[in-house]
């Protein structure tokens, strides 16, 4: 079969580098009976075209993020939950665990496959005013970028700051010229965008970790015989195992080279109070989506 | 076997006289069908096209230029033009050229340039014995003005068939000295020709009449303020500024010069909404288009092609801009943006060329492409507010054809002239 | 023959009349577009406080004018084309041609609508972020666009076919919403 697969992210990223790794190896697994070629960079469209695309069967394989992928499979909400993971290996003993598998069999049901847990890393809130977030009043008074997800904005807004979604585009110059005083990301898009050129304050609070995956479109891997999909599995695994390494040493290089730049960053002693503060967040996310009320116990049950 | 699908059909579909967007659809359709891709997500791609937030500023600019022709703010930027370069030798050539380049710093559209300044200038400068297809020529060329001078709808555009990463506003100070050296050269070749036909100069009609002039034309001269220094400032995003610079010409038309009439407020909105449905329908077509040319890798292979014919950057470069300006010459300017944007860009850029210049390269070039036939929309609308017959005006019009590929070969080989402001402004 | 005229104009009209509710709507999406925008500066600067709903809110808008006013255009001719080729024909072929085109312009209406609406139903189960609305809102346009464009081009069609069967010289006129089609009635 000749597999499309979709990626966002360029070709040199972590993401990209696995997902190339999969074709190949699901290629040499299976005798050439599965490969195909990456799309990277988006050339195909956004992920919510994507998601789309793999669904009527115009894509086959895709690395998704696990956060925007919530609106077609609305179990996954819980990941993008403020706060809900105490770090990255937190999330991993999660995902790899039952609460993994009960997501898988959600995105099972809407067409979609996943087939391992790539990271994505943990978004954190950076700043131009100077100030070292390390409590929730440090938030007070400032506008910070979020994605375009009422989530967000009321977690900003439960912390005491003021969540503006903006086009992720427009972000830079806004940072630069002080229509918004900070925005959050994860390291590496941190050092990619160049926002710390503009924004000299990057304070770990790691309130969202979410995953992404090595996903596959269920009619095609139920075309495939028991061995090959196996075989595709397996691939996807190894790729996961290469995508975790890539993306730490991603990490640190972008981390390295960021500070190196001379921005200021400290990690926050103790993020308890953070996590209080989204009780209502939790809250109003469970009365519009009652499903996740066990998924946050069930996360919360794992140490 | 795709692509030939692909292409064939379009070219098929542009030959019988489809119009360019629609053809682009098609096209792009039928090689879903014939590569089995689900034709839903064909009408996916068409309509994801146009849901990109950085296009939002494409109306917005198209707006602000129709109020400023209908609110009367184009008629003082005329007056202002006449009483400070009108006494020059051809003066009023001059004056044409000039006035462009303050109608072009506002609006983002070569033939918005071309309908209102030509419908002012043109019969003025019949009536004092310039000669028509002067008229024209000049009228039409210095139009190119409108896409160099910030804002311009077409750079974004670019910027969005880049995939984004490119800064517009970056993009923007890029095109400003291209476009002021574009205007000097074109200034300089109406001269030259009307010495060469001996037309009449303007009498110097005195400071006091330049100072009234200026002032009168200030208030509307504003609306550039708003937009790129709002943008630049970071006061407003790019897109905010350029509503903001629609409702303050709203406002200045309304109060300050009191020449908007509802009736020419409602032209104004029909005539923003028809110009970007057109503008608009393409990216939404040439969006699934876009699909099928990245499935069939058509910009790696095009780059082996001009690989395999020279590996000399010099020749790449002028192999480029041969191929842009003869597409240019039979095709219209968005249409060839979001077309030829993602298979050129990697060649340029393969070359350690920036992706602003080449931008900057790419406007120049396409807005050459306007003024010529077989298909160039502002020749065509500068001859039918001129009555020349387009033969007619082309007759006379290399000179200016000239002075604008002086400057792109500026453009194209000397990258400070499209870098030094955004290089300047990004520290 | 006299009755098919009035007929013919009487479909003219309400073709015109659709086409004057299309450019309506456009025009109003333009300047509730202008205004959000403004109503988000304001929102910055004086209330302090940044309406969430904008950039989702404009993208509609910017869907509607774009499918609402391209669907009016084809009405209007006022698309670009390359008609090079239709110019150096003669008048016969030239009509030819602009059939042909508007067979075609008429099946991708017909299809552009059918399969908005699939994509409506698609995607009608999810909800665009910050508006709380169906995702799938955003093909209606499209599917109006489409029935819009399948109406136009198949009435352009019908006075081709029936020019081409009357008028042995064939010339159609460049513009229908002009005084020739009034001097007609
Ligand atoms: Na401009
Ligand atoms: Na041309």
């Amino acid at each position: 079969a000749d597999w499309k697969g979709w990626n966002i992210h360029g070709k040199d990223y972590p993401v990209g580098i696995a997902m190339e790794k999969f074709i190949e190896l699901a290629s040499a697994k299976t005798d050439g009976r599965v490969g195909g070629k990456v799309f990277h960079g988006g050339v195909l469209g956004s992920q919510g075209d994507a998601i789309s695309q793999m669904q009527l069967g115009g894509i086959e394989f895709a690395g998704f993020n696990l956060g925007p992928l919530g609106n077609a499979v609305p179990e996954l909400d819980v990941l993008s939950l403020p706060f809900i993971f105490k770090d990255m290996e937190h999330m991993h003993r999660v995902m790899d665990g039952e609460t993994g598998d009960v997501l898988s069999a959600a995105m099972r049901k809407s067409g979609i496959m996943a087939l391992s847990w790539y990271d994505s890393g943990a978004r954190s809130f950076y700043n131009n005013k100077g100030v070292v977030i390390n409590e929730p009043a440090d938030l007070k008074g400032l506008k910070f970028r979020v994605m375009g997800n009422p989530l967000y904005v009321d977690m900003v807004e439960a912390l005491g700051g003021n969540g503006i979604p903006m086009a992720y585009s427009e972000v830079y110059s806004s940072l630069k010229t002080g229509v918004i005083d900070g925005a959050e990301n994860n390291w590496p898009s941190f050092e990619s965008s160049a926002h710390y050129e503009v924004a000299g304050n990057y304070s770990l609070s790691q309130h969202l970790i979410l995953p992404e995956c090595i996903c596959v479109s269920v009619s095609a891997f139920d075309a495939l015989s028991d061995e090959d999909q196996k075989s595709v599995k397996e691939a996807a695994v190894a790729s996961a195992v290469l995508q975790r390494s890539e993306w730490a040493k991603r990490v640190e290089v972008s981390k390295a080279a960021v500070l190196k730049s001379g921005v200021k960053f400290n990690e926050i002693a103790d993020k308890s109070a953070f996590q209080a503060l989204m009780a209502p967040v939790y809250e109003g996310a469970v009365k519009k989506n009652p499903i996740l009320k066990e998924l946050i116990a069930g996360i919360k049950a794992v140490d | 076997m795709g692509l030939f699908i692909l292409l064939g059909c379009f070219a098929l579909l542009l030959v019988i006289g489809m119009p360019v967007a629609y053809a682009l659809g098609i096209a792009a359709l039928s090689s879903f069908v014939y590569e089995g891709v689900p034709l839903l997500i064909g009408f996916q791609r068409i309509v994801s096209g146009v849901s990109i937030f950085s296009l939002l500023a494409i109306p917005f600019f198209i707006f602000a230029g129709e109020l400023m022709l209908h609110g009367g703010i184009a008629a003082r930027l005329v007056s202002l033009a006449s009483s400070a370069v009108g006494w020059a030798k051809g003066g009023l050539g001059q004056v044409n050229v000039f006035s462009s380049m303050l109608f072009g710093g506002i609006s983002g559209s070569a033939v918005a340039d071309v309908s209102a300044l030509g419908s002012l200038l043109i019969p003025v400068m019949k009536e004092k014995g310039y000669s028509a297809d002067y008229a024209v020529n000049v009228t039409v060329t210095s139009s190119v003005a409108g896409i160099m001078i910030p804002p311009s709808h077409n750079m974004i555009l670019f910027v969005v068939a880049a995939g984004g990463g490119i800064s517009v506003s970056s993009l923007f100070m890029a095109g400003l000295i291209p476009g002021v050296l574009m205007c000097l050269c074109l200034g300089f070749v109406a001269r030259w020709v009307a010495i060469r036909n001996n037309y009449p100069t303007e009498k110097f009609p005195g400071w006091s009449v330049v100072l009234y002039a200026a002032i009168t034309a200030f208030p509307g001269l504003f609306t550039a303020v708003i937009i790129v220094g709002g943008a630049l400032s970071g006061v407003f995003t790019v897109t905010e500024s350029g509503a903001i610079g629609c409702i303050y010409a709203i406002v200045v038309c309304l109060l300050v010069y009191r020449s908007l009439s509802w009736q020419g407020f409602v032209t104004a909105v029909k005539n923003a909404v028809r110009t970007t449905g057109m503008v608009m329908i393409l990216v939404a077509c040439a969006s699934a288009f876009g699909y099928m040319l990245v499935l069939y890798d058509v910009p790696t292979e095009l780059t082996k092609f001009l690989y395999a014919i020279s590996d000399n950057p010099i020749i790449i470069l002028l192999m480029m801009n041969l191929m842009l300006l003869v597409l240019g010459m039979i095709m219209d300017m968005s249409a060839l943006i979001l077309i030829c944007t993602p298979i050129f860009l990697p060649v340029a850029a393969g070359l350690g060329m920036d992706p602003i210049q080449f931008g900057v390269m790419l406007m120049m070039n396409l807005g050459l492409g306007l003024c010529t036939p077989p298909v160039g929309s502002c020749l065509f609308v500068g001859c039918a507010i001129g009555g020349v017959p387009i033969q007619n005006a082309v007759r006379t019009i290399w000179p200016f054809y000239l002075a604008i590929l002086v400057t792109l070969m500026l453009i194209t080989f000397v990258p400070s002239v499209s870098m030094f402001l955004p290089n300047l402004l990004n520290g | 023959m006299e009755k098919q005229f009035t007929l013919r104009s009487l479909l003219e009209r309400c073709l015109d009349f659709l086409a004057a509710i299309g450019t309506l709507v456009s025009a109003l999406s333009l300047v509730v577009l202008v205004s959000t925008f403004g109503w988000l500066v304001y929102g910055r600067y004086i209330l302090n406080d940044s309406p969430t709903w904008v950039e989702q809110l404009a993208l509609l808008m910017m869907i509607t004018i774009t499918f609402m006013s391209s669907a009016t255009g084809i009405r209007e001719r006022t698309h670009l084309a390359v008609d090079i080729i239709p110019m150096l024909c003669g008048p016969r072929v030239k009509t030819v041609l602009r059939l042909i085109c508007d067979l075609i312009l008429c099946g991708f209406g017909v299809l552009m609508a059918l399969k908005a609406n699939e994509l409506l139903q698609f995607t009608w189960s999810r909800e665009i972020p910050l508006l709380s609305i169906p995702e799938g809102v955003r093909y209606i346009p499209v599917i109006i666009s489409g029935v819009l464009v399948a109406l136009f081009s198949a009435t352009s069609v019908l006075s081709a076919v029936i020019l081409l069967l009357t008028d042995s010289d064939a010339v159609l006129h460049e513009k229908r919403s002009e005084p020739t089609n009034k001097a007609e009635e």
